[in-house]
C-alpha cells in the first residue's frame, strides 16, 4: 500500500469504492483468512481488520487499479504482523522442508513424480484441502493466491512484496510439496500409485 | 493415464531438456505463457511422453485445486458489523 496520498476522496466516493470495489471481495478475502489461521474468529476478525484498514487508507487506493490484490496484500500484512504471533493453531511449519526448499530461486524443475492423472481426480475435497492446509504457510499461500484466487505472478508478487522469480519458484516447490501429500494419502488409502505396480 | 488420452505409443519417451521443458509448461498453465510458447506446447504434447505426462498431472493438480477446495461460507454478520464498525469510525 503506497503511503503515499494521491488524492482525498469525498465521503461520497469512499462510499462507493468501498460497496462497489471493496465488498464483493468479502468471500475471497474471508476464505484466504481461513485457510491462513484455520479458525472461524481469527478469520473473521482478520477479514474485518482488513476492511477496516482498507476504509482508513482508502486514500492511497487508486480507482481502477487490483481492488481483490490491493485488499489481499493488506490481509497477509495482517496476518503475518498480528496473527500468525497469537493464532490459536500451531503453525504447521516443517522447518527441515523450509531449509530444503526455500532458500534460492533456482528450483529444480527434473523432478518427476509417480502420481497419477486419475488418481488425483478420484481423490474427495476433503483430501485435496488437508494436502494444501499441511503445507507451510508460504507455500500454502501462493497455491491459494494462484490456483484458487487466480491471480497471475506480476498480482501475486505484489500481494507478497517478492520478486516474480520467487513466486515463480515458490509456486513450483509447493505443488511439488502437494504432490509429495498426496502421493502420501494414495498409498495409504490403496489407490492405484506406479511406485506399486 | 487417462483412458481419453492419445496413445503414447508415438512419442518419444525420454525429454532431453526437462528442466526447460516442465518450467514452460507450468508458466503456460498458471496463464503466464505468450503464444508462440503455446504453439511449441502443442508440439511437445505431440512427440514427448515426459512432458505430456507432466503437463496433465500439472493440469489436473490445479483442476482439483480449484473445483475441491471447498469454499468456506462467510459467516452472514460478518459484511454488516464491518458496515457498523465503518460508521462508527467516521
Amino acid at each position: 500500500m503506497s503511503e503515499i496520498q494521491r488524492k482525498k476522496y469525498s465521503d461520497k466516493d469512499k462510499n462507493t469504492i468501498f460497496d462497489q470495489e471493496f465488498m464483493p471481495h468479502i468471500d475471497s478475502m474471508y476464505n484466504f483468512a481461513y485457510r491462513l489461521t484455520f479458525d472461524e474468529d481469527d478469520a473473521k476478525d482478520l477479514v474485518q481488520d482488513t476492511y477496516l484498514k482498507a476504509y482508513r487508507f482508502i486514500n492511497s487506493f487508486e480507482r481502477g487499479t487490483n481492488a481483490k490484490a490491493w485488499l489481499f496484500r493488506i490481509l497477509k500484512n495482517s496476518f503475518i504482523n498480528e496473527y500468525r504471533k497469537k493464532s490459536k493453531q500451531p503453525s504447521k511449519v516443517d522447518y527441515q522442508e523450509v531449509e530444503t526448499y526455500y532458500n534460492s530461486d533456482n528450483v529444480d524443475y527434473n523432478m518427476t513424480s509417480d502420481l497419477r492423472v486419475d488418481t488425483v481426480k478420484d481423490m474427495l475435497g476433503d483430501e485435496i484441502s488437508n494436502a494444501l492446509n499441511s503445507l507451510a504457510v508460504d507455500f500454502r499461500t501462493v497455491i491459494i493466491l494462484c490456483d484458487l484466487e487466480g491471480f497471475t505472478y506480476e498480482e501475486m508478487a505484489k500481494i507478497l512484496d517478492i520478486p516474480i522469480g520467487t513466486v515463480r519458484s515458490r509456486l513450483h516447490r509447493a505443488r511439488n510439496l502437494l504432490k509429495e501429500k498426496l502421493k502420501g494419502y494414495a498409498q495409504n488409502m490403496g489407490y492405484d500409485t506406479e511406485e506399486e505396480q | 493415464m487417462d483412458k481419453n488420452f492419445n496413445s503414447s505409443s508415438e512419442r518419444k519417451l525420454n525429454c532431453k531438456d526437462v528442466g526447460k521443458c516442465f518450467k514452460l509448461l507450468e508458466s503456460i498453465l498458471d496463464g503466464e505463457a505468450d503464444l508462440e510458447s503455446k504453439d511449441i506446447l502443442d508440439e511437445k504434447l505431440e512427440k514427448c511422453q515426459p512432458c505430456f505426462e507432466h503437463f496433465h498431472l500439472e493440469k489436473v493438480i490445479r483442476e482439483v485445486l480449484k473445483t475441491k477446495c471447498t469454499k468456506h461460507m462467510v459467516p452472514v454478520e460478518l459484511a454488516d458489523t464491518i458496515r457498523q464498525k465503518i460508521q462508527a469510525i467516521k
